[in-house]
């Protein structure tokens, strides 16, 4: 049973991959969008009078802006492909469930992600010459990790959305800005008004981001840190309970009322 | 010869309305509002953090630039879709199977996106101006919606010539996007043009939307119209050059799908 389960997941990831590699789009949304991104907020320091950019917000925060849009992008483009092309109803009928598939692809398109993060860092490095001196890479390391799996959570969120119905297709389409915006991912949580940092709070992207952030500023504190993992856990597990929970209502919705294809 | 100017109109006028309507008829009142102003709006909020961060001091220029972008993506956007979507659903071959006139067909698919975006401009600026206490006391309002005429209509030049890019490349899409998102870069949206380097700056000259939100921004601080026909005129002669050259693909690409009846097959 595991067996077939990897060799689902293998399978998955690679037909994923492939679709990724030969689509241009994934040009623009991993590598062209966050070096426009990057772009401006360079010439932003630059017209502030500022000798160097901050390397942390504005080169590394274009990676995580690619991540994010690749992501989100790509995650509600499966399934909106899928119906588009007649094979929605086929994965729905399959005897693997669509919340497996849409898992695994999540997790792909996540992992494609760092494609966009490693550029943006190796940029960072050899052309900035940032110095990791004093960077926390443990801090960052796990910091990372649970970026990565809110991203997950929050993309296996959003796909449910898009099988449920093709017009959250608009809605899912226009979190991309306000996510990015809400969790700080070009500029520190703190240059937000209040309300805004507590409403940021709800997303658990936004805690990982910040500890991924102060430990690449070198930030030991294991209390801050801990503090940022834990919530950033705890809030993406609330997804991942909603998530489970919807997918039930989108599974009995679409077999009761068979209309996968007209809602 | 007037016979084939109200013919001419009114293949314009209806080419134009069901090019829109084609468009934004399956969109709920959400998508229609949050396509025109929702993501410019979070997109502008993303970049004044940005700018407080590094500590840019001049929020309200960024504010100004993007709504001033607003125009502009539709005119570019929307005129790219418009074009592009005719191969997408598949009634391209009918487009140009049909005798009517080419100049119509083609100018009308720009129309309601150029009012649209004029109009989402001014309310975008109304809004902008609201929670921004933008002081307006000072602007020459005449000249500054001639000025966001202005840029809706030349971008709308981009968006013929990137329109018919996508009519020969399936990736014409990708492409239009990529060239928007320079747009925050290059056409003095979220700092001066002098900010960018020389042969940047130079590129943002032969560009549409560069002069006239130079233009634009010179009647908010209340300029007259000497001190802006210059740039006004040069936004006119770029604007149309593009409309021009897309004018151009297009009947190019039209002549070639005749000869070679490859049109669809790309």
């Amino acid at each position: 049973m595991s067996r077939l389960r990897w060799g689902l997941i293998k399978r998955q990831m690679v037909v994923q991959l492939q679709v990724a590699t030969l689509n241009l789009y994934s040009l623009g949304l991993f590598v062209i969008q966050p070096a426009v991104f990057i772009a401006v907020g360079m010439l932003l320091s630059h017209a502030a009078g500022n000798a160097m950019p901050d390397l942390v917000y504005s080169v590394v925060g274009g990676g995580i802006m690619g991540m994010w849009s690749g992501l989100v992008f790509s995650s509600t483009y499966d399934i909106a492909g899928d119906r588009y092309n007649g094979m929605l109803e086929l994965i729905v009928g399959s005897p693997t469930s669509l919340a497996t598939v849409e898992a695994i692809r999540t997790l792909t398109n996540v992992l494609s992600g760092l494609f966009s993060l490693s550029l943006a860092f190796i940029t960072s490095l050899a052309i900035f010459g940032y110095s990791l001196h004093g960077v926390n890479f443990w801090g960052a390391g796990i910091s990372l990790l649970l970026l990565l799996f809110a991203m997950w959570c929050m993309g296996v969120f959003l796909a449910n959305f898009i099988a449920w119905s093709r017009i959250s297709t608009w809605f899912v389409d226009y979190l991309e800005m306000p996510i990015a915006f809400l969790c700080g991912f070009m500029y520190p949580i703190r240059v937000l008004p209040g309300w805004l940092q507590i409403l940021s709070g709800a997303i658990p992207i936004r805690w990982a981001l910040q500890a991924m952030n102060e430990s690449l500023l070198g930030n030991r504190d294991l209390t801050f840190l801990a503090t940022h993992w834990a919530i950033a856990i705890g809030i993406s597990l609330i997804f991942l309970a909603i998530t489970r929970w919807l997918q039930v209502k989108v599974h009995d919705s679409i077999r009761l009322s068979g209309e996968l294809s007209s809602i | 010869m007037i016979q084939s100017l109200v013919h001419s109109l009114r293949v314009y006028l209806a080419e134009a309305w069901l090019s829109y309507h084609g468009r934004f008829a399956i969109t709920s009142p959400f998508g229609y509002i949050a396509s025109k102003l929702g993501f410019p709006f979070f997109l502008m909020l993303f970049f004044i953090f940005m700018g407080k961060f590094v500590g840019y001091t001049n929020p309200l220029y960024i504010v100004i630039g993007n709504v001033l972008l607003i125009p502009a993506a539709n005119g570019l956007g929307g005129v790219t879709l418009a074009i592009r979507d005719e191969r997408q659903w598949g009634t391209l071959s009918y487009v140009l199977g049909s005798p009517a006139p080419r100049m119509p067909i083609f100018l009308g698919r720009a129309f309601y996106y150029i009012l649209d975006g004029f109009v989402t401009a001014l309310l975008g600026l109304a809004i902008a101006a609201g929670i921004f206490h933008l002081d307006l006391s000072q602007v020459n309002f005449l000249l500054l919606m001639v000025c966001i005429f202005l840029v809706a209509v030349t971008s709308s030049g981009l968006g013929f010539l990137f329109g018919s890019i996508s009519l020969v490349s399936r990736d014409g899409w990708m492409i239009t996007t990529t060239f928007i998102s320079a747009l925050y870069i290059l056409v003095g949206v979220n700092f001066p043009i002098e900010s960018l380097p020389v042969v940047l700056q130079k590129v943002a000259y032969v560009l549409p939307l560069t002069r006239g939100i130079m233009a634009a921004r010179l009647a908010l601080d209340g300029a007259g119209w000497n001190a802006i026909s210059r740039l006004v005129a040069g936004e006119v002669l770029v604007g149309a050059i593009y409309i021009l050259a897309g004018y151009l693909c297009f009947r190019l690409i039209e002549k070639r799908s005749m000869a070679s009846g490859t049109l669809d097959a790309i």
